[in-house]
């Protein structure tokens, strides 16, 4: 909704009399002494644990700290940046194949896009870690947390660009194939350049799930974010801080991402499909 | 092994663990959707405090990996004095998580209502409580129903997080990493076996959802 609209919020009701603005401003102060007081419990509580002690906070001011943990955000960076890739083809591939007029064909993508919508990541990842090197495959520790992470985006994404197909008008294919493109040229040329353009802030709120997912890198001992932040952990002893923070950059991260998405979808107008908001067969 | 071998000798953690991961999803899903009731009531409430909690509350939750979430609950608290059983960890994580998406799903089928029903609905001498209760409250439940089947699925597959603690008995996920570590050439099957209990229900899951939405949803 844009800025100069009534938002939903706000029309719920009507312009409050004298009588509701007393209320209303009792209700504003009771529930901010409310919050106060649990503020001030949390803050309690970390005192009485002893968890404000500067032995646990003061290795933030170092810069090797620091360092070190964006040391770990790259290799977050790198794992999310190569599955975000990996899927993007894979989810297009999958939704080629979902859309085509070759029934089998568009019966396995089904069949593999639900699969890969329905299983949990961690499953994926312990499949990588655990099941493949049975079979005699040694895949690093890099590709073991990214190749699942792509799978599972690869499934929702493959969704995603087939609401974005389905969002380009009939018209427009209709027109390509009365001029003789072929329906192969048809939908590189005219249907899939727009899907892509639609789908953009999709794709951007999709790459959270992939910062999500790749959080796990720890199973398989990867250096991303996670991991570096329980080496930090072991070496000075700080449970409590170390993650707060850590927990406090991936919530960042994702914010912005999330935020890019939101603008990129208002100033373009395209809705932002993602798992919640597709169909869920 | 052989799916045979597999199944008699896990067919037993199996039923258990199947069981573990339905009744979580089923217990974390009904916690969720009443606390993302609660912020929702909270996001669209006139007093700006809660309306700010309810916001911060959505975007911590929602941005939050479930991974980091969990450690939180499951590590850190236990620091600040505060220890829950390994499975309420997990409960506890994925309730937050869950929450925060239902408040969205809540948050986006009142906003899709449209001001101008309000308007109207005001003009021909609704209360407050009426034009809730006869107009929003309905449509915003009716256009609810696909996102929050997704969000039934997706707390399903969230429960897997369970595989990050030691869960007894364990859930489809945790289990599948235990027969493989514990039994060597185990294979592919308890993978395959684990995955298709979820992909299955997320399947069937689906497919009653879409009924249902298609029966109440709102054409606009």
């Amino acid at each position: 909704m844009s800025a100069h609209t009534v938002s939903m919020r706000d029309a719920l009701y009507e312009a409050p009399g004298p009588k509701t603005r007393r209320l209303t401003i009792v209700g504003t102060i009771l529930s901010l002494v409310l919050v106060g007081i649990g503020l001030a419990l949390v803050v309690r509580q970390f005192y009485v644990s002893g968890q404000l002690d500067a032995k646990y906070w003061v290795f933030f001011t170092q810069l090797h700290t620091w360092r070190y943990l964006f040391d770990g955000f790259l290799g977050t960076i790198r794992v999310a940046a190569m599955a975000g890739a990996i899927s993007l083809l894979l989810g297009v591939l999958l939704m080629l194949g979902r859309i085509s007029n070759v029934r089998p064909l568009s019966a396995v993508c089904r069949v593999i896009i639900d699969f890969f919508r329905g299983v949990p990541s961690l499953l994926l990842i312990y499949f990588f870690y655990l099941v493949i090197p049975q079979y005699g495959i040694r895949l690093s520790a890099f590709w073991m947390i990214t190749l699942p992470v792509a799978l599972a985006a690869s499934g929702v994404l493959a969704e995603v660009f087939r609401a974005g197909v389905n969002a380009v008008p009939k018209g427009q294919t209709e027109a390509a194939l009365s001029i003789g493109l072929t329906p192969g040229k048809t939908m590189v040329k005219i249907v899939l350049p727009q899907a892509l353009r639609i789908v953009v802030p999709s794709l951007i709120s999709q790459l959270v799930v992939v910062v999500k997912d790749t959080t796990v890198a720890y199973v398989v001992s990867y250096p991303d974010l996670m991991q570096n932040a329980r080496v930090l952990i072991t070496t000075h002893d700080a449970v409590v801080s170390v993650y707060l923070v850590v927990a406090v950059l991936y919530i960042l991260v994702n914010y912005a991402i999330n935020q890019l998405s939101i603008t990129m979808a208002r100033r373009s107008g395209n809705p932002i499909v993602s798992r919640t908001t597709e169909n869920p067969t | 092994m052989g799916f045979a071998e597999v199944f008699e000798e896990y067919g037993a953690n199996y039923a258990k663990a199947i069981f573990e991961t339905l009744s979580m999803t089923a217990i974390c899903f009904a916690l969720a959707m009443v606390l993302s009731i609660l912020i929702t009531v909270m996001r669209v409430s006139p007093i700006k405090p809660l309306r700010v909690v309810g916001d911060l509350y959505v975007q911590v939750f929602r941005n939050i990996p479930g991974v980091a979430l969990l450690i939180v609950v499951a590590y850190a608290l236990p620091n600040l004095k505060v220890v829950l059983p390994w499975k309420t960890c997990v409960e506890v994580t994925v309730v937050l998580l869950a929450s925060a998406f239902g408040s969205e799903n809540f948050m986006t089928g009142i906003n899709a209502i449209g001001v101008g029903q309000i308007e109207a609905a005001r003009s021909i001498g609704l209360t407050f409580g009426q034009t809730m209760s006869k107009v929003v409250i309905p449509q915003a439940l009716r256009s609810a129903v696909l996102p929050m089947t997704n969000l039934l699925i997706a707390t399903m597959l969230t429960t897997a997080l369970g595989s990050q603690v030691p869960l007894n008995p364990q859930e489809l996920t945790g289990l599948v990493s235990y027969i493989t570590t514990r039994s060597t050439g185990a294979g592919i099957i308890p993978f395959v076996i684990s995955a298709l209990c979820y992909a299955g229900t997320a399947f069937l899951l689906g497919i009653v959802g879409n009924r249902i939405d298609k029966k109440v949803r709102v054409l606009r």
